[in-house]
């Protein structure tokens, strides 16, 4: 029998994906913005100068990038839970996964674009009696977050994307609904096309929304 | 053993980095009201001296007393001793992300805790001083390089500093810059303003300066009052050092 491609099923699927797409979008957003809470503190310890503050931060960033995601969730998910005796849901799972995770990367975005910044310009803060700390908050950490927009946008993409790994936890996230889909009609073709164009659409707005973001702050100071 | 009508004291002064000293015992006293110009080829230790007196760097061994405040001290507030203390970078190194204005507030406002309306009038007032009553609203990119170190040079005075060190003001400048930023730097000098200067100007060393200080290898070699300095030098690497220009 030869395959034939049906672009009907594609209508038909895409108002079936909605639970999925609006799951995806919700883990990917707390994800992050804990991310960016998280990614903020081991990325600023890393360059504290307090060495315990260095170390903890550094530790916690090499075993999270040096394992994949898909072991972070499971071993969360299903392992944690028989050490402690609390279970968590796979949706509450899922986020932490998304933002401890993510979090690692960004500490490191975080690194780089506070030490790209000129070191005469904490010299200048320090010099007119701004503190350490004011000399971060209002001269350093401005021009910084400038920079991490371009990787950050970068990580918000790859993050996106890998919640769809925590259909092995059983996230009912947009991955996961098109399986479920699949397992009725058999339609893969046509389904995952249309789980794919629907990722693309998500990550092409990511990444357009952000270039608006980066061209307003330079437009505010450059006049 | 203290000169109350010293502005800094400076007693010997050793700074390394690793095992290369660079600084190899400096004892520099400035008055209140003083122009002291610091010359000596790149890699003497000159800017290192003077950014030590800010304590941009922290130095080996040694005292300076700044105001009456031992900067290397325990007990001292650095970041008060710092507002007293203005500098001027090379780099002019203005904050990008502020407008003129706020780069001039942004001290008064966070260290002085001034109001915001206060703080602006005061900035607006300097802007005048230094030449540049219109570029209130701009943003640093948008100037050249002699306005954005006159910027740098009204964001030191906005704190009212006791002294203001100078670190190579005009040799990031186009030669045709030079001129007015010197100038403003004569206009403070002659309010009496006390000054610290690193610089390659013989012109400014020459007419401005009340003392003229000759640093190579580390240490003073020759100090002495400028006309003196440039007519009658008399150390060897003086004479070679003059002679180069």
């Amino acid at each position: 029998m030869a395959f034939q491609f049906k672009p009907a099923v594609m209508v038909e699927t895409l108002p079936l994906l909605t639970e999925g797409i609006e799951l995806t979008i919700y883990i990917t957003l707390l994800g992050l913005v804990f991310g960016f809470m998280i990614g903020t503190v081991a990325g600023l310890g890393r360059l504290s100068q307090n060495k315990f503050n260095r170390s903890i931060s550094s530790i916690y960033i090499e075993i999270i990038r040096g394992t994949p995601m898909i072991v972070q969730a499971l071993f969360l998910y299903f392992g944690v839970p028989l050490a402690t005796g609390v279970r968590i849901n796979p949706i509450t799972a899922g986020i932490i996964t998304i933002a401890v995770n993510s979090g690692a990367y960004i500490a490191e975005i975080v690194r780089g674009a506070v030490q790209s910044i000129d070191k005469g310009q904490f010299e200048a803060g320090r010099s007119i009696g701004l503190t350490r700390r004011q000399t971060m908050i209002s001269i350093i950490w401005p021009q910084a977050f400038r920079r991490m927009i371009p990787p950050l946008g970068n990580q918000f993409i790859i993050s996106l994307k890998d919640t769809s790994l925590l259909t092995v936890i059983g996230v009912a996230e947009l991955t996961r609904s098109g399986q479920e889909i699949v397992a009725v009609n058999f339609r893969s073709f046509e389904v995952y096309l249309t789980v794919a164009i629907v990722y693309l659409c998500m990550t092409l707005s990511i990444a357009k929304a952000l270039r608006w973001y980066e061209k307003k702050l330079m437009a505010r100071s450059h006049r | 053993m203290s000169d109350s009508s010293n502005m800094i004291e400076i007693r010997n002064l050793h700074k390394s980095y690793g095992d290369i000293e660079v600084i190899k015992g400096v004892d520099l006293n400035v008055k209140q009201g003083e122009v002291v110009v610091i010359l000596g080829p790149s890699g003497s230790g000159k800017s290192t001296v003077l950014r030590c007196i800010n304590r941009l760097e922290e130095i080996t061994s040694g005292t300076i007393v700044v105001d009456g405040f031992d900067l290397y001290a325990k007990e001292t507030d650095i970041n008060y001793v710092r507002s007293e203390a203005g500098m001027v970078f090379q780099q002019f190194n203005l904050f990008p992300h502020l407008s003129v204005l706020q780069n001039i507030t942004i001290g008064l406002i966070k260290v002085r805790k001034m109001d915001k309306a206060e703080a602006d009038k005061i900035a607006l007032s300097l802007l005048d001083k230094v030449g540049l009553p219109d570029k209130a609203t701009a943003y640093p990119d948008q100037l050249s390089g002699g306005q954005k170190q006159r910027v740098a040079i009204a964001r030191s005075l906005a704190m009212n500093p006791k002294v203001i060190l100078f670190d190579e003001p005009t040799s990031a400048l186009d030669p045709e810059l030079v001129g007015e930023v010197l100038d403003v730097m004569k206009n403070l000098a002659d309010e009496g303003m006390t000054m610290v200067v690193v610089t390659h100007e013989m012109g400014f060393a020459r007419e401005v300066a009340d003392r003229v200080i000759f640093i190579a290898d580390g240490v003073i070699q020759e100090e002495a009052a400028p006309d003196e300095f440039f007519s009658n030098p008399k150390h060897p690497r003086l004479k070679d050092f003059l002679g180069k220009l």
